[in-house]
């Protein structure tokens, strides 16, 4: 099964698992699964269209899935999924 | 709260001072306990912004993911983000909060003429509307 890193601010949502493998063939099935599995996660990850926050990226290993496949990029066993922020400001 | 150890808090004020008169961006490490950040790593970042820096920052996602793999292996917490605003006022400006992450505190140093002045840190919700001012303790103050 692939393996979702949690950010540490999320990990209280995750019973402090820094880790979590879930199921899914695809990036979007495996969040689905992981916020099936942690509840309180999903506000964090989704708005209320259900569509991924605008400050959140994921990375399939070290590969964005905006320039893959995005939430259908395909996921298999051994697979690392990571959920980054996307961080930027000015005065 | 947030407090900046000694160490960390030199390296963010000599980062954003070097990078006078653009803005400096890095990440801050450390424990939290209930309430209470300590930040006791600073990791100063690249300013990514391909515009003007003067008034401008922007992380790489790869390297908030480096930030994120330090922290695990060094048993810290990513508490959070630290930029500076050369010549302007600490504040948690519409262009930071419409592009910040509800998950950290977010520190701006505000560097005048070239030195440090003052800073502030700030709590931004997950909507991104606006941010609460975090109780702030650094070597400074």
């Amino acid at each position: 099964m692939p393996k979702i890193l949690i950010p540490t601010p999320l990990r209280q949502f995750a019973e402090k698992k820094d880790a979590v493998e879930v199921s899914g063939a695809t990036v979007g099935e495996a969040l689905a699964a992981l916020t099936a599995a942690h509840p309180d996660m999903k506000k964090n990850l989704f708005n209320d269209e259900g569509k991924l926050r605008s400050f959140v990226n994921v990375y399939v290993n070290d590969e964005d899935i905006r320039f893959l496949e995005k939430d259908k990029t395909a996921v298999t066993a051994g697979d690392t999924i990571s959920i980054v922020p996307s961080i930027a400001g000015g005065k | 709260m947030i407090k900046i150890e000694q160490e960390a808090w030199d390296l963010m004020v000599a980062h954003a001072e070097k990078t006078y008169p653009n803005e400096c961006c890095g990440a801050m490490l450390g424990m939290i306990d209930g309430g209470v950040k300590t930040v006791r790593v600073a990791l100063p970042l690249e300013n990514a912004y391909p515009g003007a820096q003067r008034e401008r920052y922007e992380l790489r996602p790869e390297d908030l993911l480096f930030a994120q793999r330090e922290a695990d292996k060094n048993g810290m917490d990513l508490i959070g983000i630290f930029h500076s605003h050369p010549d302007c006022k600490a504040y948690f400006s519409k262009t930071d909060l419409e592009n910040s992450c509800p998950w950290y505190s977010f520190v701006v140093l505000s560097i005048e003429k070239g030195h440090f002045n003052h800073a502030n840190s700030w709590l931004p919700n997950l909507e991104q509307t606006e941010a609460a001012e975090e109780e702030l303790e650094h070597p400074h103050a």
